[in-house]
């Protein structure tokens, strides 16, 4: 049936556009989010598709769905109306307003136009999918001739240049995620040069460092969800996950070109399987969390990765989400469930691998022999405990049958009693397991040191991909090919755009495809993901998410000439920063030159007439306390640290798996819990609560973009913590005096009013703490701890024997003298103080 | 351990009133992201009190008996599926209840003899027998029940409660959980705000240690030490924004300074179980061995919702129960049985149970069978997402209704089955909000707790 036979409802054109507009904006959305996933290509519940109006007319087991003309008639509304038995969709009713537009259309005929919808149409699809055409950059040749052009269309006053103070401070803070030295500031401000000239040297300079990688790495790693370990039941631990990490950073600091380091993340091995480089690179593709355990099922588990995996790929590399197309048909953007189910595919051939990978230059350390004679210690000490309730289940087995000894008991019964440990009662047994489980742990751990990369490996046989309606792993649909999404770009390929069915080589093809210097999106994504990590919001303001639902680009013609010079520059990061950090867009001042007009006519600063202040991030804010008190370590490489974190988390029990996780026990070497936070140890199941309550990204779901919100617990950690009162308690005795705390802080001299305050303040504090002598510095001792038994239901303490290691202390306040602790109080606040954590 | 975290409410608490500065005197204000919002709709329910049984109670054994297990005891088979875990596979057997039932209140609901206390209880008490989970494993269980996405990352229930209700004691965390002496498997995941903004995570307040991570300074730092370096710091941070006066963030942060330290002050007081009589600590079963755990956290739940908490989540584990049922699951049982029951009566006779929805769940049922373990035959059970115990109490549920089945041996849910996302729905149009609105934009689409819509459960609301 074609419009023809519409007409006989329909009152004329005018009726016919209204339908057609009702169409496009209520029905076919609702059919295609509410509808399809039970009612659709895939599968049809009650021999029902909604998918065609042939499909709606015809009805299913409950007879016609649709009679056009006659509300009152079909089993469509009547479902939607939800006035008989018959309820759909399943769940909520849906919004009064879709079923009288759904009523609406019906009376008007129930028109169905093919193609996408008029207006969208009449804008060509630059409006509907603006971020999957070939580049269109402008004629401009400056980022800020092209901002200019639209500062002067709204008539904002530009702040002024930013003076070298701040600007050092900014782009040390921006590069590396540390604050200057003071002496590397006063350089800077007399450096008698041009602006320009000594403003690139800093630029180059900064850029130059290893600094750089650290901090920037902590970017892509919140793209990615870095951690150390799996989460779920056991969080066990991926000890070779860190060696991504370093990927990471090194590829950084080599600036090595994007296009590259997108390639080598989905398909390293399959590029050069003889490189380490390469099979390190792979960590990415099982970054997400995931566990599987005698309790879970592996058909369920291997389809979670699949779906992490593709959506990760995705997301990561295209800014395109996913999640909706796993179900069905992408609503607002032309990704098919089909096709989704078709990158899936492109993984369906892979497993996870630990492939022996040599190490890097740099990637090993001195200290690698002494973090393994721990660990083996750890072990040998533990295995102890494990013979002792050995030992005592075959002493009691003795006892029962009137034996001397154990040595009486003939050897394959002595076998069963150790295994079966039935000799201990359940209280002992609880204990066991803890350290049977530690065991377990430490095994693991221990090939923290081993030369194996954490990536994948091609499976013997490619596992069947199908469509899964509504993500439904017991229904499956229709089996798919591994292949590419149509709609974003087509690449050189010829004809359908297949990926290869054989097992080898088919992440290759995506890897090329994705990570094609031609790749339009791509290009754009990592060029928008720059410019938000150095502006605190992109040119789309949704990093992750370039489809319809997402932002549309503030800046069109910039967003495509940067992309377009980055594509021209081999995909150099390093000079997409210094292409950035060289316009007066980033030099500006960083208070509004008209505040009132601003507000009025760019709240949101998307013009950039003034630079955005940002409070520093979770891990600058812990790095850039460290550095000023002058306990950071700069030390690089390795497996994860563990830094002292909140003594009570640390020891915090929590279950795992049948048991307690061990507690958290900071490095014993000062310099190692001093290390940048990039270098920490990364645990899904226990983050440093103080990094959380900053705002610090979340290991489960890609962070795009870190918030940045203000909340009361931060001021406990960041004024209570022993962590922070540790850094205040060394910056004062580094510092000496009023003067110095505020340079190493603050970067400058304190004011005359300041510094009048702070001498009071510290004249009061130093008779307090005179009359106040500081409590001794605790005992390290083992720890006890309880958990409720699962096989009693009692509560059961367990000893936590402590780490093999001295431990080095940090200064305590018992070691200095008063005046000392009373600057240390002067410390404590300005680190505290708004203009320490807003670097401008 | 570290002495100057010694005001525990576990051991009571060492601080009282403390002499206030002026710092600290300004009135609980209700403002910002935490403000009271009006609920979606009219509801009795304005607080929550989630008694979450983690572990996975056994239905069986609590509150739907299965006398068919009594013929079937330790008959043995086997089970192969692709969808069945190791755990689920192999040779088992099945096993009865150890325990004896009764029927209690007017309503009749058949509940284990160990309930001794929440049998007097019964008839204010609605009783779901039909909900199921989908996960068989307890980390995934466990984030679908409290986050409704079984692979973690979502926000808490608490948090989108509180999302969408803001809280009325600006002075107290909008979301509080007192875990058990160990954090749950998956440890804060559970009480996550994840994609919502911060304010709107669970605060734990633990049993030992500080209640709140670093709410008090160390020792050896007195109050008014306290209070002169945060005068100093508030006199430079005023300075700062008087000279930025168009970062209005600025003005929030030393705003948050002063909250932070208003609710160090007010938080020893509200936690204080030495204010509570003699008489409400024993109906709790405060001073006895086994019910003093629970106990503490049931009063101090209560304790928390009179201060203005919205949600406050109660932990009690180890209802695992593989082996040993008889024993561990009666410790749970009695450690539970009294200080809940005395949670609804106390909150009943200060009039506090209609505007109070308790709710009683853990993340799974329990199998009526058990696999054969270390070769031979344990009284215990596996897990079972397919059927489940639920009830709640107060908020505008039903009292004394006893809704849904499961099949002669408690495998299946089969009467007025609903999954666990239709048990989110209801819950939140209890507390006045309607889940299809109660959405949030992330990750290219809204987000909302029952994933992609769900329905209420008519027959659990009164």
């Amino acid at each position: 049936m074609g419009l023809a036979g519409i007409a006989m409802f329909a009152q004329g054109p005018g009726a016919r556009i209204e339908g057609e507009a009702i169409f496009h904006k209520h029905v076919r959305p609702m059919l295609e989010e509410k509808c399809a996933g039970c009612h659709g290509k895939a599968q049809a519940i009650s021999q029902f598709r909604a998918t065609a109006r042939e499909d709606l007319l015809k009805g299913g087991n409950r007879g016609p769905s649709l009679v056009p003309g006659d509300a009152k008639s079909g089993t469509l509304l009547l479902a939607l109306e939800q006035t008989t038995a018959l309820k759909m969709p399943p769940g909520a009713k849906l919004p009064e307003e879709t079923i009288a537009a759904v009523r609406r259309w019906v009376e008007l005929g129930a028109p169905w136009p093919e193609g996408p919808a008029p207006a969208a149409a009449a804008q060509g699809s630059d409006a509907d999918a603006w971020a999957f055409g070939p580049l269109r950059p402008g004629k401009l040749t400056s980022i800020d001739a092209y901002l200019q052009a639209e500062l002067a269309k709204a008539k904002l006053p530009l702040a002024a240049r930013a003076s070298r103070r701040e600007l050092i401070r900014r782009a040390t803070q921006d590069v590396w995620g540390l604050p200057p030295t003071p002496e590397q500031v006063e350089a800077f401000v007399r450096d008698a040069r041009p602006d320009a000239v000594a403003w690139k040297d800093l630029v180059d300079r900064l850029l130059a460092s290893p600094r750089y990688g650290e901090r920037w790495a902590r970017h892509w790693l919140d793209v990615t969800r870095y951690a150390d370990t799996g989460g779920f039941s056991n969080d066990y631990e991926r000890p070779n996950a860190w060696r991504y990490r370093e990927y990471v950073i090194r590829s950084l600091n080599n600036d090595k070109p994007y296009f590259q380091f997108v390639r080598e993340q989905i398909a390293g091995d399959e590029m050069d399987a003889s490189n380490p480089e390469m099979l390190v690179a792979t960590g990415f593709l099982r970054m997400g969390p995931w566990e599987h355990t005698g309790m879970s099922v592996a058909a369920v588990t291997r389809q979670q990765w699949l779906d992490d995996v593709t959506h990760s790929t995705t997301a990561t590399f295209l800014g395109l989400t996913m999640e909706c197309a796993r179900c069905h048909d992408h609503k607002f953007d032309p990704i098919p469930t089909k096709e989704y189910y078709r990158v899936q595919a492109v993984f369906a051939a892979s497993e996870f691998a630990e492939p022996a990978a040599k190490f890097l230059p740099g990637e090993a350390r001195d200290d690698f022999a002494a973090g393994r004679k721990r660990l083996e210690d750890l072990m040998q000490r533990n295995e102890a405990r494990v013979k002792e309730y050995e030992l005592l289940c075959l002493n009691r087995a003795a006892q029962k049958r009137g034996l001397t000894g154990p040595s009486e008991i003939p050897d394959k019964e002595a076998r069963m009693i150790r295994q079966n440990k039935r000799e201990l009662t359940p209280e002992e047994f609880e204990r066991f397991k803890v350290y049977q489980k530690r065991q377990q742990l430490y095994k693991e751990s221990i090939k923290r040191y081993e030369e194996l990369a954490y990536g994948l490996q091609h499976a013997k046989k490619a596992q069947d991909v199908h469509i899964l309606p509504v993500g439904n792993l017991e229904t499956p649909g229709e089996r798919v090919d591994p292949g590419y999404l149509s709609a974003v770009w087509r690449g050189p390929q010829a004809g359908p755009a297949d990926v290869t069915t054989e097992i080898a080589g088919r992440r290759r093809e995506l890897a090329e495809w994705i990570g094609s210097e031609k790749n339009p999106l791509t290009a754009r994504v990592i060029v928008n993901r720059v410019w938000h990590w150095h502006f605190g919001h992109g040119i789309v303001r949704t990093p992750n998410d370039f489809g319809k639902l997402g932002a549309r680009p503030t800046h069109p013609e910039l967003l495509d000439w940067l992309a377009a010079e980055f594509v021209a520059n081999q995909g150099s990061i390093k000079h997409l920063h210094r292409m950035i950090l060289s316009s007066e867009a980033y030099q500006r001042g960083s208070q509004p030159a008209d505040a009132e007009l601003v507000k009025k006519a760019d709240l949101d600063n998307k013009l950039l007439s003034y630079f955005p202040p940002r409070r520093m991030e979770a891990e600058e804010i812990r790095d850039s306390m460290l550095a000023v008190s002058g306990e950071l370590s700069l030390e690089t490489g390795g497996p994860g640290v563990f830094a002292a974190i909140n003594r009570d988390i640390a020891q915090q029990p929590q279950q795992i798996m049948g048991t307690l996780r061990p507690a958290w026990e900071p490095a014993a070497k000062r310099a190692d819990r001093n290390r940048r936070t990039i270098y920490t140890f990364q645990m899904r199941n226990l983050v440093d609560p103080m990094l959380e309550v900053l705002n610090a990204a979340s290991m489960n779901e890609s962070t795009a973009k870190r918030d940045e919100t203000t909340i009361p617990t931060q001021a406990y950690a960041l004024f209570n913590s022993d962590f922070a009162r540790a850094q205040a308690l060394a910056l004062a005795q580094r510092a000496g005096n009023i003067d110095g705390v505020w340079r190493r802080i603050l970067l400058r001299a304190p004011t005359a009013a300041e510094k009048t305050l702070a001498a009071s303040h510290l004249a009061k504090r130093t008779e307090w703490h005179k009359q106040h002598a500081p409590p001794a510095r605790g005992e390290r001792k083992a720890l006890v701890r309880a958990i409720t038994s699962e096989l009693t239901g009692d509560e059961v303490m367990i000893t936590e024997d402590i780490d093999p290691l001295p431990y080095e202390e940090n200064l305590h306040p018992g070691d200095v003298a008063p005046g000392v602790r009373a600057l240390a109080d002067i410390a404590l606040a300005l680190l505290n103080s708004s203009e320490f954590l807003y670097p401008y | 351990m570290n002495s100057r975290r010694n005001f525990l409410y576990r051991t009571s608490a060492s601080l009282g009133s403390v002499a206030l500065s002026a710092l600290l005197e300004r009135d609980a204000r209700a403002a910002g992201i935490l403000a009271p919002k009006a609920a979606h709709h009219k509801s009795k329910a304005k607080a929550c009190i989630f008694l979450t049984m983690e572990g996975g109670p056994s239905h069986i054994d609590t509150f739907d008996p299965k006398p068919k297990l009594e013929q079937l005891h330790m008959t043995e088979f086997a089970r192969e599926s692709k969808f069945a875990s190791a755990m689920e596979s192999g040779r088992r057997y099945y096993v009865k209840s150890p325990f004896a039932f009764r029927r209690a209140g007017q309503c009749g609901i058949s509940m284990s003899e160990h309930f001794e206390q929440l049998a007097k209880v019964a008839d204010d008490i609605c009783w779901y027998r039909g909900a199921t989970a989908e996960s068989s494993n307890h980390p995934t269980a466990l984030f679908h029940l409290n986050t409704g996405n079984k692979f973690g990352g979502d926000p808490a229930l608490g948090a989108w409660s509180t999302y969408g209700l803001g809280t009325v004691n600006e002075n107290l965390p909008a979301y509080v959980v007192l875990p058990d002496t160990a954090f749950p498997q998956g440890g804060s995941g559970n009480w996550s705000n994840g994609f919502l903004p911060p304010s709107y995570q669970g605060t734990p307040l633990r049993a030992s240690g500080s209640p709140v991570l670093d709410m008090e300074p160390p020792e050896g730092v007195d109050r008014a030490s306290q209070l002169s370096n945060l005068g100093f710091l508030n006199s430079l941070n005023r300075m700062h924004a008087e000279a930025h006066p168009s970062q209005t963030d600025l003005q929030a942060r030393i705003e948050s300074y002063e909250l932070a330290f208003r609710m160090q002050a007010e938080m020893p007081g509200v936690i204080d179980m030495d204010k509570e009589s003699e008489e409400t600590k024993t109906l709790y079963g405060i001073g006895a061995k086994e019910t003093d755990a629970v106990g503490r956290r049931c009063l101090l739940a209560r304790r928390l919702v009179e201060a203005g908490v919205r949600f406050v989540q109660v932990y009690a584990s180890g209802w695992d129960s593989h082996d040993y049922l008889e024993g561990a699951h009666r410790n749970r049982i009695r450690a539970v049985d009294r200080p809940v029951a005395a949670l609804l009566t106390d909150l009943k006779r200060r009039g506090m149970l209609d505007s109070t929805l308790v709710v009683w769940a853990g993340e799974f049922g329990r199998s009526p069978d058990n696999g054969v373990r270390k070769g031979t035959t344990t009284w215990g059970r596996d897990h079972n997402p397919g059927a489940m115990s639920i009830w709640m109490a107060g908020g505008g549920s039903k009292a004394g209704a006893i809704v849904g089945s499961t099949d002669e041996i408690g495998a299946k849910a089969v009467e007025c089955v609903h999954p666990l996302r239709d048990v989110h729905v209801t819950l939140l149009h209890l507390l006045g909000l309607d889940d299809a609105k109660l959405t949030y934009f992330h990750a290219g689409r809204f987000r909302q707790l029952s994933q992609f819509g769900g329905s209420i459960i008519s027959e659990l609301v009164g």
